[in-house]
C-alpha cells in the first residue's frame, strides 16, 4: 500500500517537473547572426538570455508598454527594432523587472534577461549590458521565433 | 512550572528573532550616494539663458538653464547623461541552498550609476563644466524585490539634475556677470 502511494507520488512529481520544464521549452531558430541593417529612424535592441540551468524551464514575456515583444526562453535572442526615445522594457512573473533604454537612431543595445530565485516561480531580471559583453554572450543564443 | 518554561523559551527565542529581523532589515532597501556633495538649494525662478544643445527628455535637463531668444545670449549648454548598470555576480544557485534565504537574506543586488554633465560655452569657449554622479545599490530578498532599474534610473536622474542645479546656483554671481541670468 505504502509502496503504491510512494510510486504515485513519484509519478506526480515527474509529471509536474515535466510540465514545468516543457512549458519553458521552445523551438528556437538559427544561432545568432548580426542584423544586416537597422531600418531608418530606428535603433536595435538585442534581447537575449544566456542558457543556464537555474530557471531553465521558465520563460517570460518581454513587453514594451502592453505589447509583447518576445517570449524570452533560456538560450534565446530576439532583435527588436525600436523607435528612438526612452523605451521601457519589462517582464513579470511573481515580481516585475523593468529597464529603460534611451534608444538612439542607428545604435545597438544589448538587453540581457536572466531568471533569479523566487518563492514559487523564477523571477525575471532585465539589465542593459555593454556592447562588448552583450556581443560575447549572445553569440551562443538562438533566434526566438516571432510572437504570434 | 509550565508558565516558567514558556517564559524561558520566549527569552531563548528573542535573540533568534532579533537576528532574523536584522537580516531582513539589512537585506532590503536602496542606498544612494551622490557626488559632488552640495547643499540642495531651491532654485525656483533662477535660470540662465542660452542655447540648449540637447534633444532628449526635457525632464532630465537642469531647470536652471533655458532657451533664450536668438541673439539674446552668447551662451550655449551641452547636456548629456549616461547610465551604467552593474552586473549581478550573485550566484543564483547559492540562495537555493542557503537556509537563510527564507528569512530574508539577500539573494541578489542591482547597482546603477547615473552620470550627468552640463558644459557651458561662451561662443566656442568652454567656460564651465558641471558633473554629478549618482550611485545606487539595491539588494533584494525573497520578500522584497524593491525598485526596478527604470525606477532607480528615474530617481538617479532627478538627484543628479538637482545636484547640477545647486552647483549652478552657487555660481550665480559668475553668470550674473555674463548678463545671462533671467
Amino acid at each position: 500500500m505504502i509502496a503504491k502511494l510512494g510510486r504515485r507520488r513519484v509519478l506526480i512529481a515527474i509529471l509536474i517537473t515535466g510540465v514545468l520544464w516543457g512549458s519553458g521549452c521552445a523551438t528556437l531558430g538559427p544561432v545568432y547572426t548580426k542584423a544586416d541593417k537597422i531600418p531608418e529612424d530606428h535603433g536595435l535592441v538585442y534581447i537575449y538570455r544566456p542558457s543556464g540551468f537555474i530557471g531553465g524551464g521558465v520563460a517570460y514575456d518581454v513587453k514594451v508598454g502592453e505589447t509583447v515583444v518576445t517570449t524570452l526562453h533560456s538560450g534565446g535572442y530576439y532583435p527588436y527594432f525600436s523607435k528612438p526615445g526612452e523605451v521601457e522594457f519589462w517582464a513579470k512573473t511573481e515580481s516585475r523587472s523593468a529597464v529603460t533604454i534611451d534608444v538612439m537612431t542607428g545604435k545597438v543595445y544589448y538587453l540581457k534577461g536572466t531568471v533569479g530565485v523566487g518563492f514559487f516561480v523564477g523571477r525575471p531580471h532585465l539589465t542593459v549590458v555593454p556592447e562588448e559583453v552583450g556581443e560575447k554572450e549572445i553569440s551562443d543564443c538562438k533566434l526566438i521565433p516571432e510572437s504570434k | 512550572m509550565g508558565r516558567k518554561a514558556g517564559k524561558g523559551l520566549c527569552a531563548a527565542c528573542l535573540p533568534g528573532v532579533m537576528l532574523l529581523l536584522l537580516i531582513n532589515a539589512l537585506g532590503c532597501g536602496t542606498t544612494m550616494a551622490i557626488t559632488p556633495q552640495v547643499a540642495i538649494r531651491d532654485v525656483k525662478g533662477y535660470q540662465v539663458m542660452g542655447k540648449i544643445l540637447y534633444d532628449g527628455n526635457p525632464d532630465h535637463l537642469p531647470r536652471t538653464v533655458a532657451n533664450g531668444n536668438p541673439g539674446e545670449s552668447v551662451l550655449s549648454f551641452q547636456f548629456s547623461y549616461q547610465c551604467a548598470y552593474g552586473s549581478d555576480n550573485t550566484s543564483q544557485l547559492l540562495p537555493l541552498f542557503n537556509p537563510l534565504s527564507i528569512v530574508g537574506f539577500p539573494i541578489g543586488a542591482n547597482t546603477l550609476v547615473v552620470t550627468e554633465k552640463l558644459d557651458v560655452y561662451k561662443e566656442d569657449l568652454l567656460i564651465k563644466s558641471y558633473t554629478a554622479t549618482c550611485m545606487m545599490d539595491k539588494t533584494r530578498n525573497l520578500f522584497y524585490e524593491g525598485e526596478t532599474y527604470s525606477e532607480l534610473r528615474k530617481r538617479g536622474l532627478i538627484a543628479a539634475r538637482n545636484n547640477i542645479e545647486s552647483q549652478m546656483y552657487e555660481d550665480k554671481d559668475f553668470f550674473a556677470n555674463l548678463n545671462a541670468v533671467k
